[in-house]
């Protein structure tokens, strides 16, 4: 009980202590957000306004997946450094590892809040739809298909951060085939959610895409104190 | 019609003209390759470990 | 008695695999029907063709009057009688009726040899009323025969001359699994145990698995195009399979990036661990809740769909040991190169 309390404090501090980080280093923050917006303008230029539902798909989750790259790919860089050292000396695994993945959750709900807001603002709905069949399901689809994308990225950069040239293009090239089946559903989704189709055919995306989400956490959860110990 | 004439061609390719022995010689002929690279994969490993063994004594 | 014991199973791999070579391309294929021409009937009297693929189902000497030709409409049966026969196609006149349940026809081919042949939707009549066939039109159904055939492949519609892949598709997924599993248990050790030789064991698993994961995904692909008409199609299964060989390749990727860095072991190890619950949850747990292409998503993938009969069991069992065996043997032959180096490094 006490232990867990324990891992529960360190989370809570560990969350605390990133996301002061992230706002006194205001610039990495706005490099993400500036990143998504001139992603989603340039979508917007190059589609012309003439954009089909597929093609809005495609260009939404494209731009979701990488600005969910440079948001959390950099989630452990900051542990090559002196603050790593103190953080592994006083810091407890699991509570750290859930405490960046409480701050990745936080940064992604406020990503995909900007992504979808941007391209609504910019490219509005695809063509050949007034509005959507279930704009909450469209919601909800974007937002845990960048939860479960993110708990993947977490894990991905924990280890991408341990190697020590080079974590970058790395964490891409491990991430990307795990990003697959996620992308694969979520787009699924939102194209359901666009056209309406019926809540039984749909129902299995959220489901599956909430399961893969906790699940890669839970392996992420499991796994971390091996990869911190090393 | 075109599904039909390309099962028929397999049908006559495969079994008509007696390609099968054919394809059966191929397929045991790569295996046989593989067989025997790797027998002497084997030989060579034990030989190399055997080094190895004296080496440490 | 352990060198015997190893010349015996390493040596037993490739005999079954000579066998199932042998047994699987020499076997003939079951005859099935596969097509009706013309297919669209009119209400008229008229000659239809019916032709088969795989061993054929008469012999010249045979007579016409010994085969039996019946569509079947709904639940009632249509009389046709046999004009012409040759080792792989009938030809029959058919006396279309005005009246029937369902304008689309079913064809069962009776032979005196080869059992009873069918064809799904073999005919579509298109200008025929909804009503019950006349008696004058209607047939009874012969008493099927026991075919007695021989050691024969099972013939199944679409996939026909291609069910010889069985032996090599999907063996080569099982050696995969089994190979993967070993090194994810191997790599659950290094993690306890933090020793190299736990890690030597993964790589060389993760290797040999890749190298079966890679056959599987090709002989997978020219199926595909048989069965399917395309190359590859966005299916769970297959997007689960190409996932899977991309995720062990950035296990390799991790491994080369890491270098000579000590924690290679321990990160490795971890990144397998996490490879091998993502196989096991994109290969055998979603594609069973979603649609799919793929046969037997809800069993052992690819057994039960192909109602296995048992000449197909005859081989496909030992091609399943054989393939397993083999990729057995090229598991330890990486293992001990692995030691081999690791030895010489270390002098």
């Amino acid at each position: 009980m006490g232990q867990t309390l324990h891992t529960l404090r360190t989370a809570g501090t560990v969350a605390r202590l990133e996301w002061q980080l992230e706002w006194r280093q205001g610039h990495q923050l706005a490099a993400v957000g500036l990143f998504a917006i001139a992603s989603v303008y340039v979508a917007f230029q190059a589609s012309d306004q003439h954009t089909g539902a597929a093609a809005w798909t495609a260009m939404l989750w494209l731009v979701h997946l990488f600005s969910g790259f440079t948001a959390i790919g950099r989630l452990f860089d900051r542990e090559r450094s002196n603050v790593r050292r103190y953080l592994q000396w006083s810091a407890e695994p699991l509570g750290l590892m859930l405490g960046k993945l409480f701050h990745a959750v936080l940064t992604t709900t406020a990503l995909t809040a900007v992504v979808l807001g941007a391209f609504l603002l910019f490219l509005g709905w695809p063509q050949g739809i007034e509005s959507p069949g279930k704009p909450g399901l469209l919601v909800l689809g974007a937002w845990l298909g960048g939860l479960s994308m993110t708990t993947t990225l977490v894990f991905v950069s924990a280890v991408a951060s341990q190697v020590r040239n080079g974590s970058g293009a790395l964490a891409a090239v491990l991430g990307l085939p795990l990003l697959l089946p996620q992308l694969i559903l979520a787009t699924r989704l939102t194209r359901g959610a666009l056209s309406d189709e019926p809540w039984v055919m749909l129902v299995e995306y959220p489901v599956f895409l909430g399961a893969l989400g906790a699940g890669t956490a839970t392996i992420a959860c499991i796994l971390f104190p091996y990869i911190w110990r090393a | 019609m075109n599904a039909i004439l390309l099962l028929n061609s397999l049908e006559g390719f495969f079994f008509g003209s007696g390609k099968a022995h054919v394809v059966t010689g191929v397929a045991l002929i790569i295996l046989a390759g593989i067989a025997v690279s790797l027998w002497r994969m084997d030989r060579r490993l034990s030989q190399l470990e055997k080094e190895s063994r004296s080496d440490k004594s | 008695m352990k060198g015997r014991w190893n010349w015996f199973w390493k040596g037993g791999s490739v005999l079954l695999l000579t066998y199932v070579v042998v047994r699987g391309f020499c076997t003939p294929l079951q005859p099935g029907l596969v097509s009706a021409t013309p297919s669209q009937l009119s209400v008229a009297p008229q000659v239809v063709d019916l032709v088969a693929v795989g061993q054929p189902f008469a012999t010249s000497e045979d007579l016409p009057a010994s085969f039996d030709v019946v569509l079947r409409s709904g639940d009632q049966l249509i009389r046709t009688d046999v004009v012409a026969i040759t080792p792989h196609s009938v030809r029959i006149q058919i006396d279309v009726p005005p009246t029937m349940p369902s304008r689309a026809l079913d064809a069962y081919l009776f032979t005196p040899a080869s059992g009873t042949l069918f064809l799904g939707n073999a005919c579509f009549v298109e200008d025929a009323a909804k009503g019950d066939v006349p008696p004058e039109f209607s047939a009874s159904a012969p008493d099927p025969q026991e075919p007695d055939l021989g050691f024969s492949f099972p013939y199944q519609p679409n996939i026909m001359e291609s069910i010889r892949n069985l032996l090599w598709h999907v063996p080569m997924w099982f050696a995969m699994f089994f190979i993967m599993g070993l090194g994810f248990v191997a790599s659950l050790a290094q993690l306890r145990t933090d020793s190299i030789g736990w890690d030597m064991r993964a790589e060389a698993a993760v290797k040999t698995g890749l190298v079966f994961g890679l056959l599987g995904l090709a002989t997978g692909s020219l199926w595909a195009r048989w069965t399917w008409g395309a190359w590859w199609v966005s299916d769970p299964q297959l997007n689960g399979a190409l996932v899977t060989v991309l995720l062990y390749s950035g296990y390799l990727v991790l491994r080369s990036a890491m270098g000579d860095d000590d924690r290679v072991g321990r990160l490795a190890a971890v990144y397998n661990v996490f490879a091998f619950v993502m196989l096991v949850i994109l290969l055998m747990v979603l594609p069973r809740y979603t649609e799919s292409l793929h046969p037997g998503k809800d069993g052992n993938p690819g057994f039960n769909s192909y109602d296995l009969d048992n000449s197909l069991r005859a081989v496909f069992y030992p091609a399943v040991i054989g393939w397993g065996a083999l990729c057995y043997w090229m598991y330890t032959l990486r293992l001990r190169m692995n030691r081999c180096a690791h030895h010489l490094l270390s002098r």
